[in-house]
């Protein structure tokens, strides 16, 4: 990614994080903090603020989006979503995490996250339930390809297998 | 009334008992639910975490099926209502976003305009049946005290969703007092489960959930209620995870709301739900004489008023 894109996206970023004046609520109010102080909204937002560093050292991935910090901020700034768009800043870097690739492969492969097994096909029959008609997967693997997904997916693949070397 | 009913990979792939409830009380109601080719809502904490871009697609793919049939959505997972109602907002506010999806669309035949509304089966029981018609189809009350937790995704961001006050949700509570529980009021009845983070730091997602859950503990419920299938695996499956990492022991039975809702309407063959339960909790059971005579008439007979 070019530096241009790179410094539109901080100047976004510190435009949103701007009315922050730093009373922490919003770290307070996180209940992934309670038990992982290594995630900290308030810190994010002012290396933002002050350094000008988008922090993404691995910790964004701690947040669990629950908006407790959205709800909260006295100031109206969205630290869940700044922390999402950190999040996608890191993905494009190849930093996503396992688990976060693997839900994409299988949205991509099922358009559903859940394991769609022959096991929970059963229980719905035995349910009464009815078949749930399925997208096209030509199509879901056109929007997967339309809007970049793809992309970062093989970025991160690269990523991975350069770790395991 | 009509809906494209989105139950979410969740619900239906993995409660599928609290899809069941759900189909076996809406036609009490009067609601029809229509099945569409949808797809993941996308979840939000993983998808839109890899692409803002794809997962803004694929929701407005989803609603674009809606709209094409004529149909609103009613959505039976806090992830899924929260993810389509943001996609929905950011579509319908951002017009150079909006263009951009529709020219992705176009290529699938399809077109995103704005005109499905997105509504969760608890605004759908709260605020279009309202409390006092489902008090009224309440033949088995269901007297146990509870603690009700209704779901990051459906409380926050307020500002969007307004399901209820986000700080001090009530409307759950009522629904429950509605079929003869006693909700009991908590600490920490706001905080997350801990399910957005389950796969990536499986430890601290079930830290989270022994904060939350010793909470509940606190205020010695009989059960837990939710309305979104995620928090219902998290609390349900997790506790055990958690009492084997942390060494609590917690084994609370939880319910979706519309499993009590078609117990409290004596609709027959709940049990079917129960039994797919890992915790039980003992209900009153149904009076055997309406049952026989429940069989002699059959069913439709038996559920009218």
């Amino acid at each position: 990614m070019g530096d241009n894109t790179q410094d539109q996206l901080l100047k976004d970023l510190k435009e949103r994080a701007r009315p922050c004046f730093q009373c922490g609520i919003c770290t307070s109010s996180c209940p992934v903090f309670r038990v992982a102080p290594e995630l900290n909204p308030r810190l994010s937002v002012d290396s933002i603020i002050t350094r000008g560093v988008v922090p993404r050292e691995g910790n964004e991935w701690l947040c669990a989006y629950c908006l407790m910090c959205d709800q909260r901020c006295p100031m109206g700034v969205s630290l869940a979503e700044i922390l999402m768009e950190i999040k996608n800043i890191s993905a494009r870097e190849g930093k996503a995490p396992p688990d976060v690739i693997e839900a994409a492969l299988s949205l991509m492969q099922d358009g559903c996250l859940s394991p769609i097994s022959s096991r929970s096909e059963k229980i719905r029959t035995e349910l009464g339930l009815p078949d749930l008609p399925k997208a096209e997967p030509a199509d879901v693997l056109k929007l997967f390809k339309a809007t970049g997904a793809l992309e970062v997916l093989e970025t991160n693949k690269a990523a991975q297998e350069e770790a395991s070397e | 009334m009509k809906y494209a009913f989105f139950p979410g990979c969740t619900m239906a792939y993995r409660l599928q008992f609290a899809e069941k409830s759900i189909r076996m009380v809406v036609p009490k109601f009067d609601i029809d639910l229509v099945d569409l080719p949808f797809t993941c809502c996308p979840e939000p904490n993983a998808v839109r975490a890899l692409s803002d871009e794809t997962w803004l697609t694929f929701a407005a793919r989803n609603i674009a099926l809606a709209e094409a049939e004529g149909l609103n959505i009613l959505t039976a997972c806090a992830g899924c209502h929260e993810s389509l109602s943001m996609a929905k907002h950011e579509l319908d506010r951002k017009p150079e976003k909006k263009n951009k999806v529709n020219s992705i669309l176009k290529d699938l035949g399809l077109e995103y305009k704005g005109i499905s509304t997105i509504t969760h089966v608890h605004q759908l029981l709260f605020d279009e049946i309202g409390i006092e018609t489902i008090s009224s189809k309440v033949t088995r009350p269901v007297p146990i005290k509870v603690v009700t937790h209704t779901g990051c995704h459906l409380l926050r961001p307020e500002r969007v969703l307004h399901v209820d006050n986000a700080e001090v949700p009530v409307k759950l509570d009522l629904l429950c007092e509605a079929l003869g529980m006693e909700p009991l009021d908590y600490m920490d009845k706001t905080m997350c489960c801990g399910a957005g983070v389950r796969k990536t730091n499986s430890v601290t997602s079930y830290a989270v959930l022994r904060e939350k859950m010793t909470s509940m503990e606190m205020v010695e419920p009989d059960a837990v209620v939710v309305f979104c299938p995620t928090c219902f695996v998290t609390f349900e499956s997790g506790q055990k995870v958690a009492n084997r990492i942390f060494g609590t022991d917690f084994k609370f039975p939880v319910f979706y709301y519309t499993e009590l809702l078609a117990i409290a309407m004596d609709i027959p063959e709940t049990d079917l739900l129960l039994a797919e339960h890992r915790v039980k909790l003992d209900l009153p059971k149904r009076d055997e004489t309406k049952k026989e005579a429940e069989m002699d008439m059959g069913d439709s007979i038996a559920s009218s008023p």
